[in-house]
């Protein structure tokens, strides 16, 4: 069977599984969900929201990072959970959970498909670093959400990479042999992906402009230009070129991307140097 | 005078663009579609083409490939409403230089226009390469006799001011070491930023039927690292924060007064114009002004020369060479200067030789803190000097 044919088959499985709602989509995790559902709630105070991240320390120990880090004007005092809360705002907060559970889609007991995955996800920070200083740089659309729109745009491949290892045992199974290669395990992926995100994205409950962005982050919306969805769009092509980025990249088709991005967005020269500068190290600075 | 081919089927498009383009000092032809297109480009000298997409007759693709084919090489930025990546990657392996989409800025038109014709690398070298570089030729040009040659590529000031008065009076208050390009049209200073570079730009605000705010980000696109500086009459307003929000850096008040051209010389030129370091030797730079300038000039040369010499003695040299060419010697200031000097070389670890004229000679043999120092004619001399004792 050829890869194309391979793909186009897996890619109505998956489609009729989303459709159907029999995929499975991983739950956000439970400490993340409980968190949020108080964040909802108009009574809940700080205190109680502090004391129901304080059990997960993880969380706690990010928010208090967070809290502490030069963009909320931080500086080297040491401040309890209720305070970090005060000074990150609900907004920043609800964000961090959401990056928290992404990030814990992006890893795999597969070492080598971990070893992807791990690619992908500084892939997906470095495309939210970017569309969050493009809108930044040029002064227009809503520079805080990009930053998560770029995070999870990518976030459909996780969900298919595990169904598709599901499938493959099955496969095993059945007719006792391999199954496709790498190269083609991610043409699979990047055909279906973002369908699985957008059903992933609306069941986490995501606010509709990331929904959006994620289902449109394909193509340039000339009608909106600086809308998050053509954030993503250019940043992703820019992280590529970058060569932060998991499988191959068609360097024309993403050096067209690139061009016509930076007519759309209006980027100039000096906005790109200053999106590129030293991106690997923030990227790899994020999260070290 | 460049001449760029605009080819669209819309009349609007065409003169939008076509005026635009003229604001830049170019010629501008035009073209309805890929046919007509190809030939002016038969019958014309072109620099750059602005190539709509859809057109009828030859659309823009098949008006670029059939350029390519006929070995035309001409630049090519792309002005379309069309932003499918196929079509945009395709014109790209036909050598695009850029693409501008519908409805565009006229401020994005003007930098990408300028852009390729300066030859400015294009995205891939900026997200390649943080550095920028412009790159044009130089061509001969001289700012007058007598003065610091302004014919290279690299100048330091060039004045926009349509009163050529303005231009002699600030040349006459500029030391001679301190090269000047100056015009009396937009036109002509766009021309000139287009193949020089430049430290500082003075651009008069009351140049007839010249928007000064437009003429200074035009040339802010050519010259990017240069300081925008308005030039204008002194009033009693405060017009710093107007000319601030109209583009420009800084202003500069006319009538020059001397103090305030001193001013801003320390401001814009590196204070080693005043004295440079060259291996050991620290030249002083020659004073060319009135003498009521003569404080300043000492002032300047006190302030900058305690860093000169830390340089040559980080350089581990166990000798220094100043070199005071003809300075100004009324009064005490040169000795006192000298002995700072000789007094700062000792605390390095440094003895001190010095090269000037016979005057020079003079005057500081008639004090007794400095009628016992080398005094040298060269520093030629000078260095054979310290090396043979």
């Amino acid at each position: 069977m050829s890869v194309d044919k391979l793909s186009a088959e897996l890619e109505v499985i998956l489609v009729k599984r989303i459709q159907g709602d029999q995929l499975f989509l991983p739950s956000m995790p439970a400490m993340a969900t409980k968190i949020l559902e108080l964040l909802r709630d108009p009574d809940a105070g700080l205190k109680e929201v502090a004391k129901l991240l304080e059990k997960d320390p993880v969380l706690a120990a990010r928010t208090l990072r967070m809290a502490t880090s030069a963009a909320f004007a931080g500086g080297t005092k040491r401040i309890t959970l209720q305070e970090a809360l005060a000074r990150l705002g609900t907004k920043a907060l609800k964000g961090l959970l959401v990056e928290a559970s992404a990030q814990k889609l992006f890893v795999s007991r597969n070492p080598q498909i971990n070893e992807q995955l791990k690619t992908l996800w500084e892939h997906s920070v470095a495309v939210g670093i970017l569309a969050r200083d493009v809108l930044a740089l040029t002064g227009q659309g809503d520079s805080e959400s990009a930053y998560l729109a770029g995070l999870l745009h990518d976030v459909g491949k996780p969900v298919v990479a595990t169904v598709l290892l599901e499938l493959e045992r099955q496969l095993t199974e059945v007719y006792q042999k391999g199954w496709i290669d790498s190269g083609e395990w991610l043409a699979v992926i990047k055909r279906v992906h973002r369908k699985v995100a957008v059903a992933l994205a609306e069941k986490w409950q995501l606010p509709g402009p990331l929904v959006t962005c994620i289902k449109e982050s394909g193509e340039y919306d000339k009608a909106d230009r600086h809308s998050l969805a053509n954030a993503v769009c250019f940043s992703n092509a820019l992280a590529k070129k970058a060569g932060i980025y998991a499988g191959d990249v068609d360097a024309e088709d993403n050096d067209a991307i690139i061009m016509i991005g930076r007519s759309v967005i209006g980027i100039s020269d000096d906005i790109l140097r200053t999106l590129t500068k030293g991106l690997r190290e923030r990227v790899m600075g994020l999260y070290d | 005078m460049p001449a760029i081919l605009t080819v669209d089927d819309s009349r609007a498009v065409r003169t939008i663009v076509g005026k635009q383009v003229k604001e830049l000092g170019f010629e501008v032809l035009e073209a309805e579609d890929g046919v007509q297109g190809l030939e002016q480009l038969a019958q014309a000298q072109v620099d750059l083409v602005l190539l709509d997409v859809t057109m009828p007759n030859m659309d823009g693709p098949t008006m670029l490939q059939k350029m390519r084919e006929g070995g035309n090489q001409t630049p090519v930025i792309m002005l379309t409403s069309e932003s499918k990546r196929s079509i945009v990657s395709g014109a790209m392996k036909l050598g695009i230089s850029d693409y501008i989409l519908k409805p565009f800025k006229p401020e994005e038109l003007r930098q990408k226009v300028l852009s390729v014709l300066q030859g400015e690398p294009g995205a891939d070298s900026v997200v390649a390469d943080a550095s920028s570089g412009a790159s044009s030729s130089p061509t001969p040009a001289e700012a007058g006799p007598g003065m610091a040659p302004a014919g290279g590529r690299f100048v330091d000031i060039v004045v926009v001011d349509d009163m050529e008065n303005v231009h002699k009076k600030l040349r006459s208050m500029l030391p001679n070491h301190v090269s000047m390009n100056a015009y009396t049209s937009a036109q002509a200073a766009l021309g000139a930023c287009r193949e020089k570079v430049y430290r500082v730009v003075l651009v008069d605000t009351e140049i007839p039927d010249v928007n000064s705010s437009v003429l200074a980000q035009q040339i802010r696109v050519l010259q990017p690292h240069a300081a925008m500086v308005a030039l204008t009459l002194r009033t009693s307003n405060d017009v710093s924060k107007e000319v601030r929000e109209q583009g420009f850096d800084d202003v500069l008040f006319k009538p020059f007064r001397p103090e305030v051209v001193d001013d801003f010389l320390l401001r814009y030129f590196d204070n080693q114009d005043f004295l440079q370091v060259e291996d050991n030797v620290l030249k002083v730079a020659p004073f060319s002004g009135k003498a009521d300038r003569i404080d300043r000039f000492y002032g300047r040369l006190n302030g900058v020369f305690p860093e000169a010499l830390e340089k040559v003695a980080a350089a581990c040299y166990d000798e220094v060479v100043l070199d005071v060419g003809s300075p100004p010697m009324e009064g005490d200031r040169l000795p006192k200067f000298v002995v700072a000097v000789a007094q700062k070389s000792q605390e390095f670890g440094m003895t001190l030789s010095l090269v000037g004229p016979n005057e020079v000679r003079k005057v500081l043999g008639g004090y007794t803190e400095t009628k016992d120092l080398k005094i040298f004619t060269t520093v030629q001399e000078a260095r054979a000097g310290v090396a043979a004792a």
